[in-house]
């Protein structure tokens, strides 16, 4: 085990400290909070050879950069990036060798997806909180990263011998999602409050909405058309999941998200589906959505069809790294 | 603890990876009460895939990772547990905290105390005297691990507030329906501010950031402005254990 300082250069409008999020916490309310977008989260991890839920590094607009002191292990997934080594362009979503002393930097593609994730093999030194290096910010948890930090690193890399401009290492079966130019589409299960709101099934089917500025970590607020229920019945404070499609009293359609508390008086038409969570978690101010409704069967195949390519991934990266004599913690799943 | 009248409760499906359970009957405070009571029952036979929950006043989300558990098979748990009767009489008993809170009740600390009097048809003082003589009891910890009691013994439930309040300061102590909570952080709320108490409810330093749970037991003791001074309150602990 060697320790590391990774020196940032440069950060975005928002970097953060971040993992999967919180476990068993919501209970006492503390919303699970954790990665926007879980699934690049989980590949950054597995493609530096860490656990799913290491800590790593979450970054949203502008340019993010880091120069490490010693050689290290980096991937970084997310929204399309231009991610260069040294000033050489390299791939994103790919095991990367960075040497000692060279810079690499991550500029998003803010149209298209809107954090990025750069995962470092090995333990970034992170507070925590109740077991999770996640922020919260209405617990005053920030886990900020600023310019000119130095953050410490555990690793177990000595390097593959490889330059960083040579051709990629591995072929390996890396599932990148698709960040559409045009509306991206979220698939939605019907919730009980659907009932409430005669007709709105239809609206929502058949309209594109647009993510405001006003949105959040706690929702996506969205402008397009809805339909209020006639009746004004309190509703009593009640948890919600994350996804959840909520009409609020303004003209608006709210998506929840991992940061979201109880809620109260206004109607649920839906959740979005777990597998649509992460490109949901994606989408910015500007950004265009459909929505399409599905059941709960459906919903849980398309999420076990990613979760099989994301095991895929494990298992492919376990052997391409033991091949190369780099152990790998086995995968747990 | 009350427990739950018949065993029966609804499950609702959430979404693909959640369910909703209330306890379908006419009184409200039976509902509230046999959540509670379902909710630790479940908690402490917790089916497998199931992830967290998360509380309500009347409802408990139950959310599952559908890929290691089936929607029906939670479900079919959920029943399971709302009807099954323990053989061996009551659930392990759990230790009860008490607390007394030390609150400053005045213009100041309680931007909302003149209105909810009049609401009520009391005097400001006589609100104090109710609050500090009600006995609270956490039923959920709100956001941000906010204890959210019930017990609040007033001649009429208090509305909220039609405009929220934009920044309440920490350890505000609010009151809303018939119940009280009180403000861990800065921030909004549409509760009625009160009072306000000098412990730190909530301390992020600390592995466990809070000293109370469901079901603890809460009164909240009048103090002066030179007396809370005087406290040098710090974290907010329990007053004693009782079993």
């Amino acid at each position: 085990m060697t320790t590391v300082a990774l020196e940032f250069t440069g950060t975005g409008w928002t970097t953060t400290f971040q993992d999967l999020g919180r476990r068993d916490t919501e209970r006492r309310g503390v919303p699970t909070g954790g990665a926007a977008d879980q699934h690049s989260a989980v590949v950054a991890n597995l493609l530096v050879g860490n656990p799913r839920g290491a800590t790593l590094i979450e970054n949203l607009g502008g340019e993010l950069a880091l120069v490490p002191d010693a050689d290290v292990l980096l991937a970084v997934t997310g929204a399309p990036a231009r991610v260069t080594v040294g000033g050489a362009p390299v791939e994103s979503w790919s095991p990367l060798v960075v040497p000692a002393g060279q810079e690499v930097r991550v500029v998003g593609d803010a149209g298209r997806g809107t954090r990025t994730y750069l995962a470092v093999n090995g333990t970034l030194a992170a507070k925590t909180l109740l077991g999770s290096a996640a922020p919260d910010a209405r617990m005053g948890f920030g886990q900020l990263v600023t310019r000119g930090s130095r953050v410490l690193l555990e690793t177990e890399f000595r390097g593959f011998r490889r330059r960083f401009f040579e051709p990629p290492l591995f072929r390996l079966p890396v599932p990148v999602p698709r960040f559409d130019e045009g509306p991206w589409v979220v698939d939605v299960v019907a919730s009980h409050g659907i009932h409430a709101i005669p007709g709105i099934r239809e609206v929502i089917e058949e309209a594109e909405y647009v993510v405001t500025p006003r949105s959040n970590h706690v929702g996506l607020r969205l402008d397009g058309p809805v339909l209020h229920p006639d009746t004004d019945a309190e509703i009593v404070s009640h948890g919600v999941p994350v996804g959840a499609l909520q009409i609020p009293h303004a003209d608006e359609l709210i998506v929840l998200g991992r940061y979201r508390s109880l809620t109260a008086g206004y109607p649920i038409v839906g959740v979005a589906s777990r597998d649509c969570l992460p490109l949901l978690g994606q989408a910015g101010p500007g950004q265009r959505l459909r929505f399409r409704w599905t059941d709960r069967d459906s919903a849980i195949r398309r999420l076990a069809r990613r979760e099989a390519e994301v095991c895929a991934l494990e298992h492919a990266i376990a052997e391409a790294f033991a091949a190369v004599g780099f152990e790998t913690p086995l995968p747990q799943h | 603890m009350t427990t739950a009248p018949s065993g029966d409760v609804a499950v609702e499906p959430f979404g693909d990876s959640a369910v909703m359970v209330t306890v379908p009957h006419a009184d409200q405070a039976i509902r509230r009460s046999a959540i509670v009571a379902f909710r630790d029952r479940f908690l402490e036979h917790r089916p497998h895939g199931v992830l967290d929950v998360v509380s309500g006043l009347e409802s408990l989300l139950i959310e599952f990772d559908p890929l290691q558990t089936a929607p029906q098979h939670v479900e079919y748990a959920v029943r399971l547990l709302a009807r099954w009767a323990p053989a061996d009489g009551p659930e392990q008993p759990r230790t009860v905290r008490e607390f007394a809170v030390p609150v400053v009740f005045d213009d100041e600390t309680g931007p909302d105390l003149v209105s909810v009097a009049e609401e009520v048809g009391l005097h400001p003082a006589e609100v104090i005297e109710a609050i500090a003589k009600s006995t609270f009891t956490i039923a959920l910890l709100g956001a941000a691990m906010a204890p959210m009691m019930d017990g609040l013994v007033l001649p009429r439930a208090v509305r909220r507030r039609a405009e929220p309040r934009t920044d309440v300061a920490p350890g505000a102590i609010m009151i809303a329906g018939d119940n009280a909570i009180i403000q861990p952080f800065p921030g909004p709320t549409g509760w009625r501010v009160v009072g306000r108490t000098p412990h730190t409810i909530v301390d992020i330093s600390r592995p466990d950031p809070v000293s109370f749970g469901t079901g603890d037991v809460v009164r909240f003791v009048p103090v002066t402005r030179d007396e809370a001074a005087a406290l040098d309150a710090g974290f907010l602990l329990p007053v004693e254990v009782s079993v």
